[in-house]
């Protein structure tokens, strides 16, 4: 190129760039304002550019122009993309955040609705105290409990009168339950022994704890160690005085607690039942009806001294007009070990009025639990053979028990809990207990009277007395081992031997008991 | 001396009133949104009849969704007066558990109705989502709030109301109602059990574009929470609502409380009663305090349950019972 033509480049290449720059500048200043008019390129020495470069130039400086349009509306459109990113992003956290409100919600509208359903829900409760199904509001609830006792017998010096044995006691499954907030009842079967049979089937109204009305079979209130519960018992068996008490017995009863449980009472019309009988028995033997009641005070229950707290007395009675026919009789006394040392001769029938009274008191402080009871039992009998004739007969009984809780739990008429039930992994052995009672029962002078004989000598005792010295294992509130020695005497026996009254029964008993 | 006896008479007989009256307690199972209405009510109530009688009347409340109350009292929730959203619930208890007779709403004036309602929006303020009618609450996006027709009263009446709109607008085509109402419980994220719960879904947990709601509800919302927070939109067409209130014979026998009871229902219609209704934004029968509070509600053209669905039998059988329409269309 030459060096005029190289010149004339430059002074072209100048005019493109002060178009350009003034374009960028009006791009810059002010977007989408037209670029400011750039004048044509004149030397110092008055020339100016030829057509061709001028049109060349105005060509570019159109291009630039555009060029500055677009990259304005890209920066406009860029802009508009932001926002509307921006405002999805808005939407979309909106949207989540109304989506956890709405699972926060739900959430909350399940846990109101689970709340309001556990209110319905029925309970379910299995213990130490058995199974127990109950509505919510609690006025329906059945539950399941259970005794069971496996006992062994050994007698020593008994001429093989007795086996020696094992026998399962009492099996019974105890089903009670309420209905309607203040209907209980209860139904025991017994399945132990050698016949099946129902020890109680009763519904009781509770109107107030002091006003309750119970009606069917249960246990007659008499006796003080008869009305205590089977599984908490000293012994393995009741005493002699409970020989002279009714047992289970059909009717109703009104009774109730008084106080808070100072006093309680029981007063009811039942079919009557013969001494120490009623367990097998559905059916009234006669046309009469016994009255049977009891009080019972605990005077200082609710008081601050402690030590009388547990000092209950009280009196109960039963009272039967007209009681008759042979199975009026009681079917026999019988000795701890079961076996029978007293009947009524063949041929003698009750015959007349009979009525039973019983004081009865017990103690408990701590360990310490005494527990003693007095019976008459006086029954009116007549004899079907000759000689013929009828006396009024009077039997007595007493009995005084008391147990020592050696490891300190407290003993109660309602049994003893191990305050460390039995763990050895953990050095616990449960709750211990020694036992001891005194026993007597006597039957009416004149029941052997040689003129007008109700019972023969011959077959029968007129008095026994014994005494029982045992250990109690407490290992927890359901499971128990007893182990106890009874040693019983007779008087008025003449008869042969070996015969039960013959000599004096000694027996050993041991017990596995579950109670729930 | 004449003046000193009589004087002491009047003691004396004052005494022996005071000494013979007695404290009532009643139980009023209402449905969810009456709350303030009937804390004031009970005050009100409670003054009148000490005034009249020397009496001591307290009432204890208990709120819920209105089918939920029902099957309370005829599961054994001992009312003695029953206000609740429909008479359906009413009859109900009456057919369920024979509490009260059948013929139980001619007993009281307008159907023992002694208020009604009716049903619109509670929108957000500034109604960002433009909701102005059934057609926008209907639209996919929007999120609206209505509580369960299985157990609330209000809800049925929401469902009704949406219903009887589209059947005005398809021409009384049911099959293009259900599908509009089937459209709108596809905007509807949580059920709640009763109007009072929905509110609080709506107002207090920031959930949805739109609560459909009693009208009294919709007012109480503002005035609780503030103007600045919410709009209220009237539809072009809504239901007319009508609550009723019933005593409960058997139980205010079993209470000794039937006259009380039956006083306590009929106070709902006299001056005072009528009044308190109209403050807690119910549209009262009365003339009088119909006039007074005409001017906080709008207008609004309503139609009834017997006229578009053939009576609350009908209306229930079809589309709340088990199986019922409701049932067919709202799949949670």
């Amino acid at each position: 190129m030459k060096l005029n033509q190289l010149i004339l480049a430059s002074l072209a290449g100048w005019q493109f760039v002060l178009p350009v720059s003034a374009a960028d500048d009006a791009a810059t200043n002010a977007l989408g304002t037209a670029p400011a008019e750039i004048p044509a390129y004149t030397a110092a020495n008055g020339a100016t550019a030829n057509p061709a470069e001028t049109a060349e130039l105005e060509a570019l400086k159109k291009e630039i122009q555009e060029l500055g349009q677009k990259v304005q509306a890209l920066e406009q459109q860029r802009a508009l993309d932001q926002q509307a990113a921006t405002n999805v992003a808005i939407e979309q956290t909106q949207d989540i955040d109304q989506k956890v409100r709405v699972l926060a919600r739900q959430r909350e509208l399940d846990n109101e609705a689970a709340a309001a359903a556990a209110k319905n829900q029925p309970l379910v409760k299995l213990d130490s105290n058995g199974f127990t199904l109950a509505s919510a509001d609690t006025n329906f609830a059945i539950s399941l409990h259970g005794l069971i006792q496996l006992d062994s017998r050994t007698f020593f010096d008994d001429h093989n009168l007795v086996n020696n044995g094992f026998l399962l006691r009492r099996a019974r499954p105890i089903i009670s339950g309420t209905v309607f907030h203040d209907f209980d009842f209860n139904f025991t079967p017994d399945f132990g022994g050698s016949t099946v049979q129902i020890v109680d089937a009763y519904v009781n109204y509770r109107y107030r704890p002091e006003l309750q009305l119970e009606a069917g079979k249960f246990k007659s209130p008499v006796g003080l160690e008869q009305l205590q519960s089977d599984a908490n018992l000293f012994f393995n068996e009741r005493s002699l005085a409970t020989d002279l008490v009714p047992n289970r017995d059909l009717g109703v009863e009104l009774h109730g607690d008084l106080f808070g449980g100072v006093a309680s009472y029981a007063a009811g019309i039942f079919d009557g039942v013969s001494d120490y009988n009623g367990t097998t028995v559905n059916v009234d033997s006669d046309n009469n009806k016994a009255f049977t009641g009891r009080v019972f005070l605990q005077p200082l229950k609710t008081s601050d001294l402690n030590a009388l707290k547990g000092f209950g007395f009280g009196v109960g009675g039963s009272y039967e007009a007209d009681r008759n026919g042979a199975t009026g009789l009681t079917p026999g006394y019988t000795t701890d070990g079961q076996q029978k040392f007293f009947t009524y001769a063949a041929g003698v029938i009750a015959n007349g009025r009979h009525w039973r009274v019983s004081p009865q008191g017990y103690y408990y402080y701590g360990p310490f639990g005494v527990l003693g009871e007095y019976v008459i039992a006086d029954q009116e009998v007549s004899r079907t053979t000759a000689p013929l004739g009828s006396a009024d007969l009077r039997n007595t009984a007493w009995e005084v028990s008391a147990g020592w809780v050696l490891t300190g739990e407290d003993a109660t008429y309602n049994g003893v809990t191990p305050r460390h039930p039995f763990d050895p992994r953990k050095g616990q052995w449960g709750a211990w207990q020694v036992v001891g009672r005194y026993e007597e029962l006597k039957v009416d002078d004149k029941t052997f009277a040689a003129a007008l004989p109700f019972a023969v000598s011959t077959a029968s005792a007129s008095a026994a007395h014994a005494w029982s010295v045992g250990l109690n294992w407490y290992l927890n509130k359901n499971i128990r081992l007893n182990t106890s020695f009874a040693h019983t005497a007779f008087s008025g026996y003449t008869g042969a031997i070996p015969a039960v009254p013959a000599q004096a029964e000694n027996v050993l008993f041991t017990r596995i008991q579950l109670a729930f | 001396m004449k003046i000193f006896l009589t004087i002491l008479v009047a003691l004396a007989f004052s005494r022996a009133v005071a000494a013979d009256a007695k404290d009532i307690k009643l139980l009023n199972v209402s449905y969810d949104p009456t709350r303030e209405l009937y804390q004031d009510y009970n005050a009100a109530f409670a003054k009148y009849w000490n005034g009249k009688t020397g009496d001591n009347v307290v009432v204890a409340q208990s709120h819920g969704g209105s089918g939920k109350q029902a099957q309370s009292v005829i599961s054994g929730l001992e009312a003695d007066v029953v206000t609740l959203a429909l008479a359906y619930d009413i009859d109900a208890i009456s057919q369920q558990a024979q509490l009260l007779p059948a013929n139980w709403q001619k007993r009281l004036p307008d159907n023992s109705t002694p208020y009604t309602s009716t049903i619109v929006f509670l929108v957000r303020k500034g109604n960002p989502k433009h909701i102005k009618d059934w057609d926008d609450v209907v639209k996919p996006g929007i999120v609206v709030v209505t509580p369960n027709p299985k157990t609330s009263g209000g809800a049925r009446w929401n469902y009704l109301a949406a219903w009887a709109y589209a059947l005005d607008k398809y021409g009384h085509d049911d099959a293009k109602a259900r599908d509009f109402v089937t459209r709108l419980y596809k905007n509807v994220p949580v059920l709640d059990s009763g109007a009072r719960g929905a509110t609080t879904t709506f107002v207090e947990r920031g959930i949805g574009d739109v609560l459909l709601a009693w009208e009294n509800e919709a007012y109480l919302a503002i005035k609780q929470f503030g103007a600045d927070k919410f709009d209220i939109v009237t539809p072009s067409l809504s239901i007319l609502a009508e609550p009723p209130v019933a005593v409960v014979d058997k139980v205010a026998k079993k209470h000794g409380t039937t006259e009380v009871a039956q006083a306590y229902v009929e106070y709902l219609y006299s001056d005072e009663g009528q009044d308190i209704a109209g403050r807690n934004f119910y549209r009262p029968r009365n003339e009088k305090a119909a006039a007074k509070y005409a001017s906080q509600f709008s207008p609004v053209k309503l139609v009834t349950v017997d006229s578009v669905f053939g009576g609350w039998q009908k209306a229930q059988k079809t589309h709340f019972a088990d199986g019922g329409i409701f049932d067919q269309i709202f799949q949670p």
